[in-house]
C-alpha cells in the first residue's frame, strides 16, 4: 500500500529506533495480562484450601500473595501506560518531523492553494489522531484480545464446560456492545454536526456584529441560536440516552451469567462438576471478561475514525515536490561582482492551473544597475512573476536566468545572497527585533543587522526599544506600519544581495511614510539593480524602464516619459494616483 | 421529554443557580442517586448468599429462586442507576445550553466599542470549549456527590455492619490513596499547563514556518528552521510524557494503596469463615464491597483534576455572564416626513486620537440621493459610519429636529439602513438574508429583488429565495453577494439609507439601472451614496467632496450638484473626466 507510506514508515522508524523500548513494551504487556489471571487463582485456593476444609495454615501466606500479585498488576498496567505513552509521543513527533521535511521540498503552489490554518491542522490534529490510533488503537486491541484469551483460557482450566458457557457468551456480549456503541456513534455524528452549526452561528454573529447591531437584530440572531441550540440539545438527548443505558444492560448481563453459572454448578445437576473455589473464581474472571470487550469495540472505532486522519496526512505527504536543485551551485559564482549581473526571462510561460495561463512568453532582459518596474492591474500575475524569478515556482516553458543560470536550479540556501525580497507586507516572525532581520540565520553577524539597521533609519527607534535589538515582537503594536516596511527593506539587504526585489511595497502607507520609504531606496538606487512591483505608478522609485503587463503579456515597455507620451492607459492612471483617488477599484473596473 | 425551550435565567453568574434552576432534574437526581447507591450493596450480598447456596447444596428450585431474584434485584439495581445517569446528563444538558444562551445574549449586547476591544478567537474558545470543560466538571461533581458520598458511606456501613474490626483495619490504606491523589493534583497541573503552553508555542511555530513558508523558502531558512523544529519538539515530547504519565498512568498506582488492607481483609475474614464466624458467601461479599471501594477511590484523582480543571473554566466565563438583556422597543420617530441636518460633526475611532472628519456639514431630506466622494482616506466611509450613531461622535446630527444620540439605538436602528464594504451575509437563505426575520411577502421580495436587479439570477436558481448562501455568501458571487446585502439595507425602506461603495462588485450598467430603480422607488428615503466612482454622480441629487489632505492640512467639504462641481472644482472635474477616459480607454 503506496497509500500509507508516511504514516508508515514513521511507525517503522519509531520502532526500528526504540526497539528496547518495544522490548520493553511486549514484556510489560505479557506480564500484564499473564498476572491479571492470577488473583482469580489464589481467590481459588483460599477457599478451596482454606476456608472449605477450614485450615488455617498457608491462609497468611495466600493474603500477602494475592496483595503482592495486586501489587505487580499495579506496577504493569503503570508501566504498560507509560510506555505507551513514550512510544505515542515518539510517533507524533518523527511524523510532524517528516512533515515538515516534506514542507521544505514541496512544490511552492501548495501554499498559494492551500490555507495555513488547514495545513497547521495536520500537523496538530491528524498527527494526534494518528498516535492515539496507534497507542490506543491498535496496540490496545492486542492488549484486550490477549486478555479476553487469557480469561478463556483460565475458565477452560477449571472446566471444560464453563470454558464453553464463557465462549458462547463472547459474541452475546460482543453483540450488544456493538449495538450500542454503533448507535451511539451515530448520534454522536448527528451531534458533532450540530456542534458545528452552533459555533459556525457564533463566529458568523461576531464577523457580522456591526450589520445586526445596526439592524437591532441581536433578538433575531439569538432566536436562531437558541433554535440551534435546542437542537442541539436534542441530539445530546440522545447521546445521553445510550450513554446511560449501556453500562446498566451490560451489569444486568453480567448477573444474568453469574446466575447462570451458580445455577450450573449448584450441587444437584452438579452439571459442571467443579469446586466452591472455582465457581468463585469463575464468577470473578467473567466478570473481568466484560471490560475488554467494551474497550475493544471503541477501539475498533477508533481506528475506523482515525483512517482518515491517516489519509491526510499521507495525502500531504504525495503533494508534488520542487525538483532538486544543483546543489554545486554559488551565489559567489554566479554573481562574483554585483555591477556585473543580468536577469533575462526566455519566452516564460507560467499557470497554475493547466490551460490558464498566468503569464505569456515574455521575453526580457534587465540590464546590470538597471531599475524596472513592473505595472499592471491586481491579479495580472506581478507577483507570481518575482516568485518565478526567485525560482521558487518552476515555470511551465522557458526560464529566468541570472548571469545565464537558470534560477530554478539554484539552492535556496544561496538565494538570500543573491537576491532581497521585500513583500506588500511585513512578515512577523516569532523573536526579537534582531532576529525580525536576521530570519535566525546564524551567519548573519550583529554587525550586519546594525548595519542594514542604520541604512533604513531605524536605528535610533530600535535604541530606544526597552532591550534594543533583543526586545521581544510580541502582537502587532511595537512597530508602525512604515516601520515594519522598512523593516522588511533591512531584512532584505542585510546580507547585502545584488538584487533587490520589491513587491508593492508602500501599499496602504501614507504619504510621508511612502516618502521616507522611497528615500530610502533611492540611497539604495546606486548599489543595487532593483525589480519593482506597482499598481501605483507616481510612487514608485524613479525607474529606468516601466512594463506594463497585461493578460499576462507584456503591454508595452519603455521609459517612463516614452509611456507618458505614447500610452493613454499609463497618462491616464499616473494622474488619477496624483489626485491619490482610489486607483485598485478603478483598475477592477476595467474589465 | 425534553422541554421545548432554551430559555435565559437570572444571576447566571452565580454557579449555584444553575442546580437551583433544574429543580426538576435536579429532584430526580437525588431521588435516583440515594436509592440506587443505596441500594448497590444488594448485589454482593445476593452474589455471596448464591455461593452458600450452593455451599448448603440447596435444591436446584431454590438455587433457581435465589438466582432470579439476584438477577431481578440487579435489574432494578440498574433501572435506578439508569435514571440516575440520564437526569445527571439531562442536567449538564440544559445547563450547558442554558450558559450557551447567556453567553450569547451578553457577547450580542456588547457595545461595538467594547467589541471591539475584545478577542473573538477569545471569545469563541470561552463561548466553547470553556463552557464544555465548565459543565463537565458541573457534572462530575454533581455525580460524585452520590457516586462517590453517597455510595462509600453505604459501603462503608454495610462493611461496618459484616466487621467492625477487620474493616476499621483495611480501609487505613483508602484515605491515603485520595490523599495522595489530592497532592499530585498540582503536581499534574503543573506539568499540563507546561504541555499545554509548550503544545500551543509548537502549533504556533508550526503556522509560522507555514504562514511565511515563501519568506524563508527565498531566504533558504527552511532547513536551518527545521533542525529548530526538531529540538523544541524533543522539548515537547519530554513535556508530554511527563504530563500524561502523570495524569493518565497514575490510577493503578492508587489503586494499589487503596488496596492495600485487602491483606487483612483475606487473613482475617479467612480466619473468620473458619473459626465460623462468617459463611465463604458473606466472605466473598465482604471481598467484592471492599475491592469497590477501593476501585472508587482510585478513581478520586480524575474528579480532582475535572473539578480543577471546571474552575478555571468558570473564572473565565464568568464575567461574561451579566444579567439577561434585551433591546428597548419603544418607538418615537417620524415615519413619513425625513430631514437630515450636519453640522460640525467630527469623529474618531475610539481606539485613535486623531480626528478622521472634522467640521462636516450638510442638509438632506426624504427623495433625495446624496452622493459623498473624496481622496482616499479622506474619511467618506467613516461619515457613513458616524451618521450610523454606532459609536461617539462630535458637532451636531439631526434627524427631524432630533439629535442622533438622543434616539434609542432601535429607533435608530428603523430610521436608518447601512450598507458597508462587506456584504455581512449569514450562512443562511437568500430570503432570510433579506428579510432578516420579518415576514415579507413575495411580492415584496420579488420587488426589492428587481430593485437591485437580481430578478434574472433568482431564474437560475431551482430553490428561489429559499436558496443557501453558504459560509459569509461563498456560494454566490462577489457581485450577488453586494446585490443581496443591497436588497437586505433597501427592503425596509428606511428613512435614510447609507450605502458605502455598494457597486464595486458590480457593473457600469446594472450600476445605472439600479440607480434609477433607487431614483423611483425610494423616494420617501434620503439615500446617502458613498463612492469614488463618479460616473453616476450625474444623475443625483448632490454631491459632497471631502477633502483630506494631511500635508496642506486641507480638510474642507464641497459641495453642488454635479453640474455645480464641474464647474465649481477642478479636481471633481478632472477625477470625472479621467475616470470616463480611463475607463473609456480599456473598454475593448
Amino acid at each position: 500500500m503506496m497509500n500509507n507510506r508516511l504514516v508508515k514508515e514513521s511507525i517503522a522508524n519509531v520502532i526500528k529506533k526504540n526497539i528496547s523500548i518495544i522490548g520493553l513494551l511486549v514484556f510489560v504487556v505479557g506480564g500484564a495480562v499473564i498476572l491479571s489471571l492470577i488473583p482469580p487463582q489464589i481467590l481459588k485456593n483460599i477457599i478451596d484450601n482454606s476456608l472449605v476444609p477450614r485450615k488455617r495454615d498457608g491462609l497468611r501466606t495466600l493474603a500477602v500473595a494475592y496483595m503482592a500479585v495486586l501489587l505487580l498488576i499495579g506496577i504493569f498496567d503503570f508501566m504498560k501506560e507509560a510506555v505507551l505513552t513514550v512510544l505515542g509521543q515518539k510517533i507524533t513527533k518523527e511524523i510532524r518531523l517528516k512533515m515538515m521535511e516534506k514542507l521544505e521540498k514541496i512544490n511552492a503552489v501548495f501554499f498559494s492553494a492551500n490555507e495555513s490554518g488547514t495545513v497547521v491542522s495536520r500537523f496538530t490534529n491528524d498527527v494526534d489522531a494518528v498516535s492515539s490510533m496507534f497507542t490506543g488503537g491498535i496496540v490496545g486491541m492486542i492488549i484486550d484480545c490477549f486478555k479476553i484469551i487469557g480469561i478463556v483460557v483460565s475458565i477452560w482450566v477449571f472446566s471444560g464446560k464453563l470454558g464453553m458457557v464463557s465462549l458462547i457468551s463472547l459474541p452475546v456480549i460482543y453483540g450488544i456492545t456493538r449495538l450500542f456503541q454503533r448507535r451511539m456513534l451515530t448520534a454522536q455524528i448527528d451531534n458533532r454536526s450540530l456542534v458545528g452549526k452552533v459555533n459556525n452561528h457564533l463566529a458568523e454573529s461576531l464577523k457580522n456584529i456591526r450589520m445586526i447591531k445596526s439592524y437591532s437584530k441581536e433578538d433575531y440572531m439569538e432566536e436562531n441560536y437558541a433554535g440551534l441550540l435546542l437542537r442541539n440539545f436534542q441530539t445530546v438527548e440522545k447521546v445521553n440516552f445510550y450513554d446511560s443505558i449501556f453500562s446498566p444492560i451490560i451489569q444486568l448481563t453480567r448477573a444474568a451469567v453469574i446466575a447462570v453459572i451458580v445455577i450450573l454448578s449448584s450441587k444437584q445437576p452438579s452439571y459442571l462438576g467443579i469446586s466452591l473455589g472455582m465457581v468463585a473464581a469463575s464468577i470473578e474472571l467473567i466478570s473481568n471478561l466484560f471490560a475488554p470487550i467494551e474497550t475493544l469495540g471503541m477501539e475498533l472505532q477508533n481506528i475506523q475514525q482515525a483512517f482518515s486522519g491517516i489519509h491526510r496526512v499521507n495525502e500531504f505527504y504525495h503533494e508534488p515536490e520542487d525538483d532538486p536543485k544543483n546543489s554545486q551551485l554559488k551565489a559567489e559564482a554566479i554573481v562574483p561582482r554585483r555591477e556585473e549581473v543580468s536577469v533575462s526571462f526566455h519566452d516564460l510561460t507560467f499557470h497554475y492551473d493547466e490551460g490558464t495561463d498566468v503569464l505569456q512568453s515574455i521575453n526580457l532582459r534587465i540590464h546590470p544597475g538597471e531599475k524596472a518596474t513592473f505595472v499592471g492591474r491586481t491579479g495580472v500575475g506581478k507577483s507570481t512573476l518575482f516568485k518565478l524569478i526567485m525560482g521558487i515556482l518552476k515555470p511551465a516553458k522557458g526560464s529566468i536566468t541570472i548571469n545565464g543560470i537558470d534560477v530554478y536550479t539554484i539552492p535556496n540556501s544561496e538565494k538570500r545572497k543573491l537576491f532581497g525580497f521585500v513583500d506588500q507586507s511585513f512578515h512577523m516572525i516569532k523573536g526579537t527585533v534582531a532576529e525580525q532581520i536576521s530570519l535566525q540565520d546564524k551567519s548573519i553577524t550583529r554587525g550586519q543587522i546594525q548595519n542594514a539597521l542604520d541604512f533604513v533609519g531605524l536605528a535610533d527607534y530600535v535604541a530606544s526599544l526597552e532591550n534594543g535589538l533583543d526586545t521581544q515582537v510580541n502582537g502587532d503594536s511595537l512597530f508602525s506600519q512604515g516601520q515594519k516596511q522598512l523593516l522588511s527593506i533591512a531584512r532584505a539587504i542585510v546580507t547585502n544581495p545584488p538584487i533587490l526585489l520589491l513587491d508593492e511595497i508602500t501599499a496602504g502607507l501614507d504619504s510621508i511614510t511612502e516618502e521616507k520609504i522611497v528615500s530610502v531606496l533611492q540611497k539604495a538606487g546606486d548599489t543595487y539593480t532593483i525589480l519593482s512591483i506597482s499598481h501605483r505608478l507616481s510612487t514608485m522609485i524613479a525607474s529606468d524602464t516601466v512594463v506594463i503587463l497585461e493578460n499576462g503579456k507584456v503591454k508595452n515597455s519603455g521609459s517612463p516619459e516614452m509611456l507618458l507620451q505614447n500610452d493613454d492607459w499609463y497618462r491616464s492612471h499616473i494622474r488619477l494616483e496624483k489626485l491619490t483617488w482610489d486607483e485598485v477599484d478603478l483598475g477592477m473596473k476595467l474589465i | 421529554m425534553a422541554k421545548l425551550k432554551i430559555e435565559p435565567m437570572k444571576q447566571a453568574d452565580r454557579i449555584i443557580n444553575y442546580w437551583k434552576k433544574e429543580k426538576f432534574v435536579v429532584a430526580c437526581i437525588v431521588m435516583f442517586g440515594l436509592t440506587f447507591n443505596g441500594s448497590i450493596i444488594l448485589g454482593p450480598i445476593y452474589q455471596g448468599k448464591l455461593i452458600d447456596a450452593i455451599v448448603r447444596g440447596d435444591s436446584l428450585s431454590a438455587v433457581g429462586k435465589l438466582a432470579a431474584i439476584y438477577v431481578a434485584l440487579i435489574g432494578m439495581i440498574q433501572f435506578l442507576r439508569y435514571f440516575k445517569r440520564f437526569y445527571i446528563r439531562r442536567f449538564a444538558n440544559n445547563t450547558s445550553a442554558t450558559m450557551r444562551l447567556m453567553l450569547y445574549n451578553n457577547i450580542m449586547h456588547k457595545s461595538t466599542e467594547e467589541l471591539d476591544n475584545e478577542n473573538s478567537g477569545n471569545l469563541m474558545t470561552r463561548a466553547i470549549g470553556d463552557v464544555d470543560l465548565c459543565v463537565e466538571g458541573m457534572r462530575k461533581f454533581t455525580t460524585e456527590i452520590f457516586d462517590t458520598g453517597v455510595l462509600m458511606a453505604s459501603y462503608l456501613i454495610s462493611l461496618l455492619v459484616y466487621d467492625i474490626k477487620i474493616t476499621v483495619l483495611s480501609i487505613l490504606f483508602i484515605p491515603g490513596a485520595m490523599v495522595l491523589a489530592e497532592k499530585l493534583k498540582n503536581v499534574i497541573y503543573k506539568y499540563t499547563i507546561a504541555f499545554r503552553s509548550k503544545s500551543s508555542y509548537i502549533t504556533g511555530i508550526t503556522y509560522d514556518a507555514i504562514e511565511n513558508a515563501m519568506l524563508y523558502r527565498a531566504s533558504g531558512m527552511e532547513a536551518q528552521n527545521r533542525v529548530a523544529y526538531n529540538t523544541e519538539l524533543e522539548d515537547l515530547q519530554s513535556k508530554a510524557i511527563k504530563a500524561n504519565i502523570f495524569e493518565n498512568s497514575m490510577q493503578p498506582i492508587y489503586n494499589v494503596i487503596a488496596m492495600l488492607g485487602v491483606i487483612s481483609v483475606i487473613y482475617l475474614g479467612g480466619t473468620k469463615v473458619i473459626d465460623g464466624g462468617w459463611t465463604i458467601g458473606q466472605f466473598s461479599t465482604y471481598l467484592i464491597m471492599f475491592a469497590a471501594m477501593a476501585q472508587k477511590a482510585s478513581k478520586a484523582a480524575k474528579l480532582f483534576n475535572s473539578v480543577q480543571k471546571s474552575q478555571v473554566s468558570w473564572k473565565r466565563i464568568q464575567p461574561y455572564l451579566a444579567e439577561y438583556r434585551s433591546k428597548d422597543r419603544t418607538l418615537n420617530i417620524d415615519v413619513n416626513n425625513t430631514r437630515l441636518s450636519v453640522e460640525k460633526l467630527g469623529f474618531c475611532y475610539p481606539s485613535g486620537k486623531e480626528r478622521i472628519i472634522e467640521n462636516i456639514g450638510f442638509q438632506g431630506e426624504q427623495g433625495e440621493i446624496i452622493g459623498v466622494t473624496g481622496a482616499i482616506a479622506s474619511g467618506k466611509s467613516t461619515l457613513g459610519l458616524a451618521l450610523l450613531g454606532l459609536y461617539p461622535y462630535m458637532g451636531s446630527i439631526q434627524i427631524d429636529g432630533r439629535e442622533l444620540q438622543d434616539y434609542s439605538e432601535y429607533e435608530r436602528s428603523r430610521m436608518i439602513s447601512f450598507m458597508g464594504h462587506k456584504p455581512e451575509l449569514l450562512s443562511d437563505t437568500l430570503y432570510n438574508n433579506i428579510t432578516l426575520g420579518n415576514e415579507r411577502s413575495a411580492q415584496e421580495i420579488g420587488s426589492v429583488l428587481r430593485d437591485v436587479c437580481f430578478d434574472t439570477d433568482l431564474k437560475e436558481m431551482p430553490d428561489g429565495v429559499n436558496t443557501l448562501v453558504g459560509n459569509g455568501g461563498i456560494r454566490l458571487s462577489g457581485g450577488q453577494q453586494a446585490r443581496i446585502a443591497l436588497a437586505r439595507t433597501l427592503i425596509n425602506k428606511s428613512k435614510i439609507i447609507i450605502l458605502d461603495d455598494p457597486f464595486s462588485a458590480v457593473d457600469m450598467e446594472t450600476e445605472e439601472k439600479i440607480i434609477a430603480n433607487l431614483k423611483s422607488s425610494y423616494q420617501m428615503s434620503l439615500i446617502i451614496l458613498i463612492s469614488h466612482r463618479l460616473t453616476i454622480f450625474p444623475q443625483i441629487t448632490r454631491i459632497l467632496l471631502i477633502h483630506n489632505d494631511l500635508i496642506h492640512n486641507d480638510k474642507t467639504v464641497e459641495s453642488g450638484t454635479h453640474e455645480e462641481l464641474m464647474k465649481s472644482s477642478e479636481l471633481y472635474a478632472e477625477i470625472f473626466n479621467l475616470q470616463c477616459t480611463a475607463g473609456g480607454a480599456d473598454d475593448e
